[in-house]
């Protein structure tokens, strides 16, 4: 028999850290920033930052779970609008007491993920093409947030913006949300499904002929991109205070920016969500450094498209080796 | 009670239709053999039992239980079993997940992998060393070489234990010593009582491990033969229709030619310090086990893998720069795995046959019309029949796609002929006028360099064989010389007695 | 029932719809002055979406996120070279497409030698134009545009209909002819069908696929010209709003995202589908919202028909 020239078989898997070049790339990112700002490195300013980074990191790990199943999700930014005028609306209406706020927040929560679910019965049940599919979702759901609320404005109570401000002894609610937020895309990418997910987006025909439920798990995708783009909204809130119909557009393309930047491949398959974390950090680092590195301000945009691109570009490179 | 009966399918692709009176009966413990050329319906008969392609009529009876399956997922809980000729394998994830796939061992949702990696590691070991470098549980699917590729998709049905396997194509890319583990293997999945469906286009590997044939021709089951009962002779004649009668070559090319192809030292990650000459109006033949060289050559020498060595080219330098430069240089490739290196599948035929030419002349227009009056001869010579130039490539057979390809090459009147494997996954038919085309070619002056996966091909067509091993050259045989034992002994290192 | 399926038909049908319920909702809706003014909208879209078109077929994820950055650029230049002097008309357009086709030469240098996705590649460039037009702007506008130009455009030139309806005529001739009957353009067929087949045939594929990213911003350079020319100043984002619907185009014109198969005929019905559903939503006494949901809507509807993908299971 071959079994005695059978190499010993190893004992465990191998370990693959899939997002250690977005970790040196955010290292980088922030070594320069606290160069530049040698404030960054107190408690107070690394709270803040979090704080202000705390949605884009949100809508990344979303987005990323589509990306991984090979998929692409443009209503981010939509869903975010939308979450927040209808969240700011309900509360307002609901008269604004603890009851109206925890109405607001489920609601929201809810309207996140049958955003996500349509988006994932249109594109994987009845197989439409992913990228002008949540185009054209984004516009209905940016319609409806006009339809709501028309222009910027309303306002949340203040139990619900001093609780997003506050937190648990000496540590700030948005760290807490933070790190919740981190353990479960952990703990998520552990899991049957998560593996599922990787398979579906690194061989879409070959994950369905090994038995595997691939339009199950492509909505799933989506409905997580929907919730997590809520739980953005929600934190948006809180930081506002207030609603904007207009905002959110721009967290679309930014976060798929983020995705790539952590090393996930947009062709699906390969990659991971902490990866995404480090790279919604390091958009945020960016803007930061090109504050900081007191610029002209008509140059700023430049010097950040430049960065964006070059960071792009070198993670991209990097990943390939 | 038979384990599987499937009577009577009909399946239609659009308006083609692919099944018409299929019928199939495997018993628990027994390994069917399903034969017939390319296009008559086998994978696709397969597939439908397995759930995942469906059926347009016909009756499916699997253990006992009545009915199509409606997924994959459903027949894999049934306990029926793929190996998919395309393969189902997930690149980015290593070879113990792809095992564990859709049914990973942990708990609450949760995956172990430990388990994964021990029992990927468990069943991979069957194949000891013979796997080569890099088969291991923690290696990703990407970086595999294709009979790796294979071996782990047959861990992969290992692993799920079922009551029926279909193995489609498995040893296609296997070398003697993984098929014989494979082989291993099969025996004692029947000892177990597991039905298997072998699909091969290798009779011998049907005659040495089958217990019943079935052969199909046309979407529709001929017959089903006690293997102990039939030969090889009595098989063909129910594929192909009629007895085809193995043709031998033993003379030398009817004029020596002058040298066309020198090479050299060729080298690189495949091959090592290759040298040979081809002259004019020659066949050479490339030989050997599988994956030792025979494609690596070829494609070195057309400028599609980097490579160092000296190539001359009709005695002048041939820089082997990029394939653009190889088809200036008057060169022709045409691969065995046409999905992936020959066809434009939904483009025109035209296009497809037109595409090198163009490359070659640098014309900026393309001007259909005359480019019709080119290839007309070269159509009517191939025997190659289709509704219009303008029909995508897609509504040909597979047979007739390769004579596009190879149309694609004569139009542009090439000194010399890369011939990687052309006839795999061929009708016996399309084989035939293939071979009939490369004898003309060679006896009007082109040198051909063949390499076939088939050993009864080269020594029928070729004036000279290469054996290869280990990307090395190991045996010139010619004349007297080329036998199928002398192929056998230098393939496999046996010396001369 | 297959020839119903053909995008074209299933396009030119929704045309032909769109018109019928926008001159019930407003009658004149179809009549021709109606009409001239919906084709010198979706020219601009047309042009746009020919570079767009191309870099789709091309394959490999193609798309072109950078072109509304570079419709900006386009119009920005050709505005400064031109200010207001008709002499300067040609060399307005001639500097519009170097620079643009200069850009897109580096988005496909990015995507070929460097190997970066095109959608991350085009959205970074997308970015750093944006950056660089604020600087060469310092947030004004800038230049503009010829007084030959505008009523070229504007004004009907043969039969009532606007010079810029012939430059989309003359520019869509002269690419479906490039597309069929250019060996640049088979070659363009055979990347976005098969590669590798495409490299062992000899096909460069590395230039042409830098070729298609060139003249996707050439084609962008030269929407930003006429779209100057139509408004005769431009603000720089003017190109945003541009960016979806060229793809969008594109892709009801029965070109995939997956490229290979397709073509500019399809884009050209796709562009005057779409330029003619968002002028009836105008038309129809709808607020804005509504107007947007509806269009979205109709998008969808439009991919349900026809833009579905393969099952898995066939």
């Amino acid at each position: 028999m071959t079994e005695a020239a059978a190499p010993a078989p190893e004992s465990r898997p191998p370990l693959r850290i899939r997002w250690a070049l977005a970790f040196v790339v955010f290292a980088v990112f922030f070594a320069v920033n606290a160069w530049l700002q040698p404030s960054l490195l107190t408690t107070r300013v690394l709270t803040s930052n979090l704080t202000s980074f705390l949605p884009l990191v949100l809508v990344a790990i979303g987005q990323t779970y589509v990306v991984l199943a090979g998929d692409i999700d443009l209503t981010a930014g939509a869903i975010i609008a939308l979450v927040n005028v209808s969240v700011v609306t309900l509360i307002e209406q609901a008269g604004g007491s603890g009851g109206a706020i925890a109405l607001g927040l489920a609601a929201g929560i809810a309207l996140g993920i049958l955003c996500g679910l349509l988006n994932g019965l249109l594109v994987a049940v009845l197989r439409l093409q992913a990228i002008v599919t949540t185009f054209a979702t984004s516009i209905v759901f940016g319609g409806i947030a006009l339809w709501i609320l028309p222009q910027a404005g309303g306002s949340v109570p203040q139990a619900y913006w001093r609780g997003y401000a506050g937190g648990l002894g000496p540590v700030k609610l948005t760290v807490i949300l933070f790190l919740v937020a981190l353990g479960t895309a952990i703990l998520f990418s552990r899991m049957r499904w998560y593996r599922h997910l990787l398979a579906i987006g690194g061989n879409r025909l070959g994950a369905f002929q090994s038995g595997l439920a691939v339009t199950r798990q492509r909505v799933i995708s989506y409905v997580l991109c929907g919730l997590f783009a809520a739980l953005a909204a929600l934190c948006l809130v809180g930081e506002t205070a207030s609603a904007d119909p207009l905002l959110g557009p721009s967290f679309t393309l930014t976060s798929i920016s983020a995705v790539v930047l952590g090393g996930t491949a947009l062709a699906g398959g390969r990659g991971g969500v902490i990866g995404s974390i480090l790279g919604a950090l390091t958009l945020g680092l960016i803007n930061n450094i090109v504050f900081f590195a007191k610029l002209p301000y008509v140059t700023q945009d430049l010097v950040k498209g430049l960065i964006i691109l070059a960071a792009l570009a070198g993670g991209i490179l990097g990943a390939r080796r | 009670m038979s384990l599987l009966v499937a009577e009577n399918i009909r399946k239609a692709f659009g308006s083609t239709l692919a099944l018409d009176g299929a019928s199939l009966t495997v018993e628990p413990g027994e390994v069917h053999g399903l034969i017939g050329s390319n296009g008559c319906g086998k994978s696709t008969l397969c597939k439908i039992a397995a759930g995942s392609v469906g059926a347009d009529e016909g009756h499916l009876r699997f253990d006992g239980r009545e009915g199509f399956f409606g997924t994959p997922a459903a027949a894999a809980a049934a306990g029926i079993a793929v190996f998919y000729q395309e393969l189902s394998l997930i690149p980015d994830l290593d070879v113990a997940e792809n095992i564990a796939l859709g049914h990973e061992p942990g708990r609450r949702g949760m995956v172990d992998g430990g388990a994964i990696h021990r029992e990927g590691a468990r069943l991979l070991a069957r194949f000891g060393s013979s796997g080569g470098k890099g088969l291991t549980p923690g290696g990703l699917v990407r970086d595999l070489s294709a009979d790796q590729r294979q071996i782990a998709e047959i861990c992969k049905i290992l692993a799920r234990a079922p009551k029926l396997v279909i193995f489609d194509e498995a040893t296609s890319s296997l070398d003697g010593d993984q098929v014989q583990i494979f082989f291993e293997i099969v025996r004692e999945l029947r000892e177990a009582g597991t039905g298997i469906i072998f699909i091969s286009h290798r009779m011998d590997e049907l005659f040495a491990i089958c217990d019943r044939i079935t052969v199909m021709r046309d979407g529709r089951t001929e017959a089903t033969l006690p293997v102990a009962t039939t030969d090889r002779e009595a098989v063909l004649t129910l594929m192909v229709g009629s007895a085809l009668a193995t043709r031998h070559r033993d003379e030398a090319p009817p004029r020596p030619g002058a040298p066309v192809l020198e090479v050299a030292g060729l080298s690189n990650a495949v091959l090592r310090d290759v040298s040979f000459t081809l002259h004019e109006g020659e066949i050479l033949g490339l030989g050997g086990l599988h994956g030792q060289g025979q494609s690596a050559v070829l494609r070195a020498i057309f400028g599609a893998d980097p490579s160092s060595g000296s190539v001359r080219l009709g005695g002048m330098p041939h820089a082997r720069r990029s394939p653009a430069a190889a088809i200036r240089a008057g060169l022709g490739y045409v691969s065995g795995d046409r999905g992936i290196n020959g066809v434009f599948l939904d483009r025109p035929i035209l296009e497809n046959m037109a595409i090198a030419h163009l490359s070659k002349s640098r014309a900026a227009v393309f001007r259909p019309r005359a480019f019709v009056e080119r290839v007309a001869g070269i159509v009517a010579r191939l025997n190659l029949r289709f509704a219009g130039y303008d029909f995508p490539l897609r509504t040909l057979s597979g047979g007739n796609q390769q004579k596009v390809v190879i149309a694609r090459w004569l139009a542009t009147g090439p000194r010399v002929l890369l011939l990687d494997d052309p006839t795999k996954g061929i009708d016996v038919e399309a084989k035939a006028d293939l071979y009939a085309i490369i004898d003309e070619l060679a006896a009007e002056g082109v040198a051909i360099l063949l390499h076939s996966s088939e050993d009864e091909e080269l020594l029928s067509t070729a004036h000279r064989v290469l054996v290869f091993g280990s990307g090395r050259i190991r045996a010139d045989l010619a004349g007297e010389a080329l036998t199928p034992t002398a192929l056998y002994r230098a393939a496999y290192e046996v010396s001369a007695a | 029932m297959r020839l119903l399926r053909h995008p074209l038909v299933l396009a030119g049908l929704a045309i032909l719809a769109l018109l019928a319920i926008g001159e019930a909702v407003a009658p004149g809706f179809a009549g021709a002055g109606q009409l001239r003014s919906q084709f010198v909208i979706a020219a601009m879209l047309g042009v746009i979406a020919a570079g767009q078109n191309l870099v789709i077929l091309a394959g490999r994820e193609g798309i072109d996120l950078s072109v509304g950055a570079m419709l900006g650029l386009g119009a920005l230049v050709a505005g400064n070279v031109m200010d207001g002097d008709n002499a300067m008309i040609l060399a307005g357009l001639g500097a519009a497409v170097a620079v643009t086709g200069a850009f897109g030469l580096l988005n496909g240098l990015g995507i070929t030698i460097l190997r970066i996705p095109p959608l991350v590649m085009t959205l970074g460039m997308a970015g750093v134009i944006q950056g660089l037009l604020i600087i060469l702007t310092s947030g004004r506008p800038s230049g503009r545009a010829a007084p030959a130009l505008t009523r070229f455009i504007i004004d009907p030139l043969v039969a009532g209909i606007p010079g810029l309806v012939f430059v989309w005529a003359g520019l869509a001739v002269l690419l479906i002819w490039f597309l069929r009957r250019s060996r640049a353009g088979l070659n363009i067929y055979a990347i976005g069908t098969n590669q590798e087949a495409a490299r062992l045939s000899g096909v460069p594929v590395t230039a042409t696929r830098v070729l298609v990213f060139a003249l996707s911003g050439a084609f962008s350079g030269i929407t930003g010209f006429l779209i100057l020319g139509y408004t005769q100043s431009v603000f720089i984002g003017v190109g945003n709003a541009y960016v979806l619907p060229s793809i969008i185009a594109v892709v009801i014109g029965g070109t995939p995202l997956s490229g290979g198969t397709g073509g500019y005929t399809g884009t050209i019905a796709g562009a005057i589908l779409l330029t003619l559903l968002q002028s009836l939503l105008n038309a129809m006494a709808i607020e804005p919202f509504g107007r947007q949901i509806i269009f979205g809507l109709v998008l969808i509807g439009l991919m349900l028909i026809y833009g579905r993908q393969d099952r898995l299971r066939v």
